[in-house]
């Protein structure tokens, strides 16, 4: 049986483990309730203009409105060259959520490679650049420090070179895959393909019904053309946003599990020192009544 | 008089959700007004002042920085990037309001004679409140 000493050590260790746990918890509940306010004023926007982006582009599929072909709303059979952006947190702590987000961006990288489509990897967040670089992939971009303070400036700059890309031939997709939340227990995952803005959903009949969409037609091309910009900014920012309330979320339930098992460890480590403390005593006693016993 | 149903929405949250009359709104190629039933069209607006006539026929402005329009016939939804309305309770509110929507003015990056325009309509808008 351990020594009482060491015993009593380790009960000390885990329950300060405990208490750093426990304060993380509350740090990380307090971060969620502002991130999942802003996540859920940004959510409207954005679904409204995934929204008006899906019907611009259900109607260009349907009727091709004026001749007009833009890259953006095109189907690219074949594509050679495309950029998956992940989103991970800065820290760890926070359960599987960066591990999620890698292991699908793994699994996009490997399906692409055996269609012998060439990947541009970007990403944001020290955890996931920090496990490509050590896994040895090549990363075309990289930011660490945006993930958890998203600042639209700065993400706009990020996609920046994407958009310019795809809409110069350059590449010919556009992923975005980050843990998003979902409520406070779930985080769920988007694999968002973002350019070309995706049709496959657009069923034309629900369209033909509605009334016909007019684009003014001498800059149509460049309404188009800023209102993508736009739109895939908005995604890029939004997706920080969400992943940023999914990765408080995670880590808060990382450390209620964490602090939960440190009171279990406790508990059981508690009766292990009673019992070692009773079985002292006993040899003691014992030696006691044997010493009084010989002395007769 | 016929209504439609007008939200103006940024990324920070719907600032205007109600049903209103008429809106007049700054398109890239001019100011164009919507009525209720009005055809479907979508388009780009440019920085400028959104005049809103509500229900009661009171107006109300709304400037904008950029946004884009998407009216069909029974609403119309106007995304937008930044928006400040004005209007307040008091005057100083509506002081705060105006302070607020010039330093919008002064962060689109493109000034001009449009600036100015915006300004001068902005200013007039606050005065018939006040």
């Amino acid at each position: 049986m351990a020594n009482l000493k060491d015993i009593q050590r380790q009960i000390k260790s885990v329950s300060n483990t405990q208490k750093t746990t426990r304060a993380m918890k509350l740090v990380s509940t307090a971060k969620l309730r502002r991130a999942e306010e802003l996540a859920k004023r940004s959510r409207l926007y954005s679904d409204k203009l995934n929204q008006v982006i899906a019907e611009i582009a259900g109607r260009l599929k349907c009727h091709k409105v004026g001749g007009i072909d833009n890259r953006c709303f095109s189907e690219i059979k074949n594509p050679k060259i495309v950029d998956i952006i992940f989103v991970t947190a800065d820290k760890g702590l926070c359960g599987g959520f960066n591990i999620q987000t890698i292991k699908a961006v793994k699994k996009l990288l490997a399906e692409y490679k055996d269609k012998n489509v060439k990947v541009r990897l970007s990403g944001i967040g020290k955890k996931g650049v920090e496990f490509f670089k050590y896994n040895e992939t090549e990363l075309f971009d990289s930011v660490i420090g945006l993930s958890s303070k998203p600042d639209k400036k700065r993400s706009d700059e990020f996609i920046k070179t994407s958009i310019e890309d795809f809409k110069n031939s350059k590449i010919d997709a556009v992923h975005i895959i980050y843990n998003g939340f979902k409520n406070m227990m779930t985080q769920e995952l988007h694999i968002n393909k973002i350019l070309p803005v995706d049709t496959d959903s657009v069923n034309c009949e629900i369209i033909e019904t509605k009334s016909m969409l007019e684009i003014e037609a001498e800059d149509d091309e460049k309404m188009l053309d800023s209102l993508v910009s736009r739109y895939v900014e908005y995604n890029m920012y939004y997706a920080l946003i969400d992943s940023v309330a999914a990765e408080h979320s995670a880590r808060m339930q990382a450390m209620d599990t964490a602090t939960n098992n440190a009171k279990d460890m406790v508990k059981s480590l508690n009766i292990q020192f009673n019992k070692a403390r009773q079985a002292a005593i006993t040899t003691e006693l014992i030696e006691i009544i044997s010493g009084v016993e010989s002395m007769k | 008089m016929e209504t439609f149903k007008l939200e103006i929405i940024t990324p920070n949250g719907d600032i205007f959700n109600d049903d209103v009359i008429s809106v007049t709104l700054p398109g890239e190629e001019g100011e164009f007004g919507v009525l209720a039933h009005h055809s479907s069209v979508s388009t780009l607006l440019e920085a400028g002042v959104v005049d809103i006539e509500k229900t009661d026929k009171t107006i109300e402005s709304v400037l904008i920085n950029w946004g884009v329009v998407h009216v069909d016939e029974e609403k119309a939804v106007l995304l937008v990037e930044g928006a400040v309305a004005i209007r307040g309770e008091s005057e100083s509110d509506i002081a705060n309001a105006l302070q607020e929507a010039k330093e919008l003015i002064k962060s689109i990056e493109d000034s001009g004679n449009a600036i100015a325009a915006v300004s001068a309509k902005l200013d007039s808008a606050a005065q018939k409140l006040i």
